[in-house]
């Protein structure tokens, strides 16, 4: 089929959706694909997920710290924005989600904001109420381990 | 002014610091703190302020099993802390809760076997106690739970605009994983057919509720109701 001409093509728009997890959990594009899916037909339905046609663009995530690119059609930013809010966790797995901004093209929406992410990440022991225990450091932003279960804290936290 | 009114550790799984961080890049102006009276946490509130930039609101919500020993706790934290809340979702604790003035806010009136009515809701107004319009089971459940809360909020919704009654707006949020941005919050609301500024007074009214607090306990107040110094409104 040939191409449609270009007034009557369909118009998207891109979120760029920041990611967080617990460090020791890693999600994949398609997990993520999936639960974005049925995140939207729980909170719009048939109807409404086919009119926001949410598609995940670009991911990554590694280390509890992620960002993707999920497309929308124009018109539906708002909609597409409630269902990632309403997206609390992947393979019973807690993500927090933020969309940082929207934009017409990937591109624009890579440059403005997904640039200068993946600030290094550091392992080691830390000291957090009156004991050491192993941590995941991040920028100002540590996970610690505490027994079987992390806590997120930060630098202030830790001695 | 939007407020997140939040669980930390070890109420939640994130600490104090951790949660204004996060607050404070998702823009929120305040962070209320908001744990159970049986698991508080200990922490500088001016200096995790100062660092990240953002309000912190030392508050609690009080769970008790029976009015009389939610009355005692309300008693105690009421000197002490900014914001008092109480554990809501019983019918016998939310009438209690709406009848003190010294409750700043029922937290999430509808939970469990919680019910309200037009004389719940204006007795609240009266005393000035905030209900709160909870968006936790909207964020965090679907199916069944989630329907119930839908059209838990929507009955709450239209009693507190029909008697002009006080409210907050909270995702309750436990962990800094389970925070999400005011415009993203807005957007759900949205999505769930309310207006915006519905979403925006009620984050905002946390602040309200706290600027008045500390207004009320400054130097300006030699006892409750009696100002220092002139009153400009009158003359």
């Amino acid at each position: 089929m040939k191409p449609l001409p270009k007034h009557v093509r369909q118009r998207w728009r891109y979120l760029a959706v920041g990611i967080e997890t617990w460090p020791d959990v890693t999600i994949d594009r398609r997990a993520f694909q999936r639960h974005l899916w049925f995140a939207a037909q729980n909170l719009l339905g048939d109807v409404g997920s086919a009119a926001t046609d949410l598609s995940v663009m670009q991911f990554g995530h590694d280390e509890g710290t992620g960002s993707a690119i999920v497309r929308t059609r124009r018109g539906s930013v708002s909609d597409a924005r409630a269902v990632l809010t309403c997206l609390s966790e992947v393979d019973g797995n807690p993500i927090g989600l933020r969309v940082r901004g929207v934009s017409g093209t990937v591109r624009a929406c890579e440059e403005k904001y997904l640039g200068g992410r993946g600030e290094a990440t550091e392992h080691g022991n830390v000291a957090f109420e009156g004991a050491e225990r192993p941590a995941i450091s991040r920028d100002s932003h540590v996970d610690v381990r505490v027994e079987t279960e992390f806590v997120g804290a930060t630098q202030r936290d830790i001695s | 002014m939007m407020y997140a009114a939040v669980h930390t550790r070890p109420d939640g799984d994130s600490t104090v610091a951790r949660l204004a961080l996060t607050a404070a890049e998702y823009g929120f102006d305040g962070l209320v703190i908001r744990n159970h009276g049986d698991a508080l946490s200990d922490y500088d509130r001016g200096a995790i302020a100062d660092t990240y930039g953002i309000d912190v609101v030392d508050g609690v919500e009080i769970r008790a099993d029976d009015p009389s020993r939610a009355s005692g706790f309300v008693g105690n934290h009421r000197d002490r802390r900014t914001l008092v809340a109480v554990h809501g979702g019983d019918p016998e604790m939310n009438r209690f809760a709406v009848e003190q003035p010294a409750v700043d806010v029922l937290a999430h009136p509808l939970a469990g076997d919680g019910d309200i009515d037009h004389v719940t809701i204006k007795t609240a107004a009266e005393n000035g106690v905030h209900l709160e319009w909870s968006l936790r089971d909207v964020l965090r459940t679907d199916g069944g739970q989630r329907v119930e809360a839908l059209r838990n909020l929507r009955k709450l919704h239209d009693l507190l605009s029909e008697y002009d009654a006080p409210y907050v707006v909270s995702g309750d949020p436990s962990s800094h994983l389970q925070l999400r941005t005011p415009r993203d919050l807005l957007a759900v609301g949205e999505a769930l057919d309310y207006a915006t500024e519905w979403i925006e007074t009620g984050l905002s009214a946390w602040g309200d509720i706290a600027s008045r607090n500390r207004d009320r306990a400054s130097d300006a107040f030699v006892e409750p109701g009696v100002r220092r110094g002139r009153d400009t409104e009158s003359e």
